[in-house]
């Protein structure tokens, strides 16, 4: 459905301009009737003397009339138009945007009992949506904490799982598909509704994906090898369809398992024991030769004792060699996720504090490759053993990096370990749970040992050698754990022409730039950028963008006192050209949001050669939405509009680019349902609407 | 006791293998050490208090008590303390090696080993 201009007609007209006019020929009607009495009386008269008289009564009362009719005008439009749109205004928000606060009354107190009775109304249509929110509250909570548990042990499942749709677009990722994606670690997170093959090569999956909907079997599975885009990794993959109506062509579940280490470390393996085949074959052949041809039980000549040698030499030499090289391949074959020390020592002292034993330790900025539960089990039991032999209630934890790995030492005040009673607890099971695997099994499995030591003092401990893999910065933030989903994306029909699409199939980026100042046309720039999605109607939490940007000149204090950046901030900031780079992508395929949209637009447009890219994204302005629904007359500013709609802005958020893009996208969330309660349900509508309103940000600017 | 001026040093060796046994009584001879041998780990510490070696080679895999056991007991004895442990073991990995120096050995060869090897890595034990 595309809008058609709409032919004239006085209700398309707003209230306020149509009582002015009614007003306007009123005025008009009655200096007309004035003059024709006028000259009615002036021929009835018949005295041409007088005509001055009956003109300068006609100005005069002409100009009565006209000023008369000016001031009923200004006091009904002040007092009952006016009120009647602020009072349609907020009757929209109450009805749309379930809005509770409580009505002005002063407003429309010359409008009779219409005031109270539209606040009892909207009191009563509060009152019936809060017993119903209740009940659905009610239902929401129990469904809540059920989707909680399912994405818990989502985000904790070992494997990467997506969930796509049938044309290829995200619909739910875990954190650890997140990591295997490689996204993250290029500073490029993924998102809801984006293309799979933004991250994968898409050869193998299309394939898979097209043999599996072949298939009339809901069973089958395909399993599949697929590369990250850039080709460093290669995944194992596994991929499933989903349920479907039958209507729409069903999506589907990969699970993702990284082979890359697997697949390198199986090659290796392969090569080296060919290698071993090829040098061991050689001098055992010789050596048999010269043995068969040596005579029995005389003296071996000298030329025979050489070559003996020699082959002895090259044999044992050989397996020198290839035993080393198997050795330091062993470590690469255990494919082992990495762990945190502060996660192993939490597991160790939570397994200890139950035992009535204390631990301390110093966190070491280390991740360890290593299973956490064998390890933890291992240490434990050995803890538990000294307890108990040599009368120890508290250990010391310290964790030290020895070139690749790192050295694990368990310490404790007192007497010392002997080998045998160590020896004696590996071999005994670990853990009831895991009945069959020792100490032992642990150690063999890890590629390594464990031996006590005497550090001095009379201070013992047991030392454990674990490959580290690397040392590790600050916690990554929780999204990259998070599990991110909505599933009505898979049902979504799609359509490429946004301005007939539904307001609310959209997929919208909300942002907000803070500035050196106002004026992009006289050296001002963004210092800061930040954005939020929102996918199918719904914000998405997790997909969020937020960066300082390096204005390359310096910021003005009266800048810094509005949103709080300081040069020193910024220093180390990415420049426009990467910053806005990182902003296109983020906002790929999606309606541009802002609150004034002009003035971030103008700053951004500004770079798009330094950026290498055309921010040709559809825009909408909250400004211009907000003036569509309450009306010019109302204050449009941020502020006004959230307090309007009773979204509240934490002050410290305030004038922070991600504060006021949150704040804007829940603006525009409760915008959309009024925007639809006014018939404005599609792209095109909407559009067409703001156009009439579009000279208000003019007057504004 | 003094032969032509010199020290005569004495070492035991403790290893199960009889072959490795037999090149290394062939070596130490060879050398001018005295020099016995004990097969069995159970047996070695008693052999050790005995005899007051000044160097122990000490293979890692034995029967009834492991090198590292032993090691760490001869470590843990005062009376001990000035023998000098060579440790031997035929799989010679690293952390075999770190887990030996840390026991108090004073120094690690894999089997198979050169002959030269060992005889310099002995010398360095005994006369500094």
């Amino acid at each position: 459905m595309t809008s058609k201009a709409k032919p004239f007609a006085l209700e398309n007209l707003g209230l306020r301009l149509r009582v002015f006019l009614f007003f306007a020929a009123l005025a008009i009607g009655a200096v007309g009737l004035l003059c024709l009495g006028l000259m009615f009386g002036y021929r009835r008269l018949d005295a041409p003397g007088s005509l001055n008289a009956f003109v300068q009564g006609g100005v005069i009362g002409s100009f009565g009339v006209v000023g008369l009719t000016a001031a009923v005008w200004y006091l009904f439009d002040t007092h009952v138009s006016k009120p009647i749109d602020v009072l349609a205004g907020a009757l929209r928000a109450r009805a749309h945007a379930d809005v509770t606060a409580v009505m002005d009354p002063k407003t429309a107190r010359y409008l009779g009992d219409l005031a109270p009775a539209a606040q009892a109304t909207a009191l009563s249509l509060s009152e019936t949506r809060n017993a119903l929110a209740e009940a659905v509250a009610r239902e929401t909570t129990r469904l809540s904490a059920e989707k909680n548990k399912l994405a818990a042990l989502l985000s904790d499942v070992p494997v990467g799982v997506l969930l796509c749709s049938a044309d290829h677009q995200l619909v739910f990722y875990n954190g650890m598909a997140v990591d295997l994606i490689g996204a993250a670690r290029k500073g490029a997170a993924p998102g809801l509704d984006r293309k799979l093959f933004d991250y994968l090569r898409e050869g193998p999956i299309r394939h898979a994906h097209r043999r599996l909907t072949e298939t009339d079997d809901p069973d089958a599975a395909s399993d599949l090898l697929c590369a990250t885009r850039d080709g460093g990794d290669i995944l194992a993959a596994r991929m499933r369809l989903l349920p479907s109506d039958g209507t729409a062509a069903p999506g589907y579940a990969l699970t993702l398992r990284d082979v890359t280490a697997d697949l390198a470390a199986h090659a290796k393996r392969e090569a080296l024991l060919a290698e071993v085949l090829d040098r061991v074959r050689r001098p055992a052949a010789n050596l048999a030769t010269l043995l068969a041809v040596l005579p029995q039980g005389a003296p071996t000549p000298p030329d025979m004792d050489a070559a003996l040698r020699q082959e002895v030499n090259t044999l044992s030499q050989t397996i020198t060699d290839l035993a080393k090289r198997t050795e330091d391949g062993q470590a690469d074959l255990i494919p082992r996720s990495p762990l945190r020390v502060a996660d192993l020592t939490d597991g160790l002292r939570a397994r200890l504090e139950a035992q009535g034993l204390k631990l301390t330790d110093q966190d070491a900025p280390l991740l360890l490759r290593c299973d956490g539960f064998e390890v933890v089990s291992l240490l434990a039991k050995v803890a538990l053993g000294v307890a108990g032999l040599l009368n120890v209630k508290a250990f010391d934890l310290t964790v030290t990096e020895d070139s690749t790995d790192a050295h694990l030492r368990l310490g404790w005040q007192g007497n010392a370990l002997r080998v045998a009673d160590l020896e004696n607890w590996l071999a005994l099971g670990l853990d009831a749970d895991v009945p069959g695997i020792t100490g032992r099994h642990v150690l063999t499995s890890h590629a390594t040992d464990i031996w006590p030591e005497t550090l001095g003092a009379g201070h013992h401990a047991i030392c454990l050698p674990l490959r580290m893999a690397r040392r590790t910065g600050p916690r990554p933030t929780p999204i990259a754990r998070a599990v991110v989903y909505d599933f009505d994306l898979l049902g979504k029909a799609r359509n490429d022409k946004i301005a007939a699409q539904a307001l609310a199939d959209l997929t919208y980026v909300v942002f907000d730039t803070e500035t050196t100042g106002l004026l992009p046309g006289q050296g001002d720039e963004i210092v800061q950028i930040a954005a939020v999605r929102i996918v199918n109607g719904k914000r998405v939490e997790a997909e969020v963008f937020d960066t300082l940007v390096n204005p390359g000149r310096s910021i003005p204090a009266a800048s810094t006192v509005v949103h709080g950046i300081t040069e020193a901030m910024v220093k180390d900031a990415p420049g426009i050209a990467t910053a806005g780079r990182d902003f296109h992508k983020f906002a790929e395929g999606a309606v541009l949001i802002a609150h004034n949209a002009p003035f971030d637009m103008a700053f951004l447009r500004r770079h798009e050669p330094a950026i290498g890219a055309r921010f040709d994204n559809p825009i909408l302005d909250t400004v211009l939405l907000s003036a569509v629904v309450f009306g010019q007359h109302e204050d449009h500013s941020l502020d006004a509009l959230t307090h309007r709609l009773s979204i509240t802005i934490p002050e410290e958020a305030r004038h922070t680019a991600i504060g006021d893009s949150l704040a804007t996208a829940d603006a525009f969330l409760k915008l959309l349902p009024m925007l639809q309660g006014r018939g404005l349900t599609n792209f095109g509508a909407v559009l067409t609407e703001l156009r009439r309103h579009g000279r208000l940000l003019k007057d504004l600017n | 006791m003094p032969v032509d001026g010199m020290v005569k040093h004495s070492v035991l060796v403790v290893e199960d293998e009889d072959n490795i046994a037999l090149a290394l009584d062939y070596l130490l001879t060879r050398e001018g050490y005295t020099h016995d041998r004990v097969a069995n780990g159970g047996a070695a510490l008693a052999r050790i208090h005995a005899m007051r070696p000044d160097l122990v080679l000490l293979d890692v895999m034995l029967p009834e008590m492991s090198g590292y056991e032993i090691c760490q007991a001869m470590r843990l004895d005062p009376d001990l303390a000035h023998v000098k442990i060579l440790m031997m073991t035929a799989r010679g990995s690293a952390i075999e090696r770190k887990k030996g120096l840390a026991l108090g050995a004073d120094g690690f060869i894999s089997k198979p080993f050169e002959l030269t090897e060992l005889r310099s890595e002995v010398r360095r034990l005994l006369e500094g």
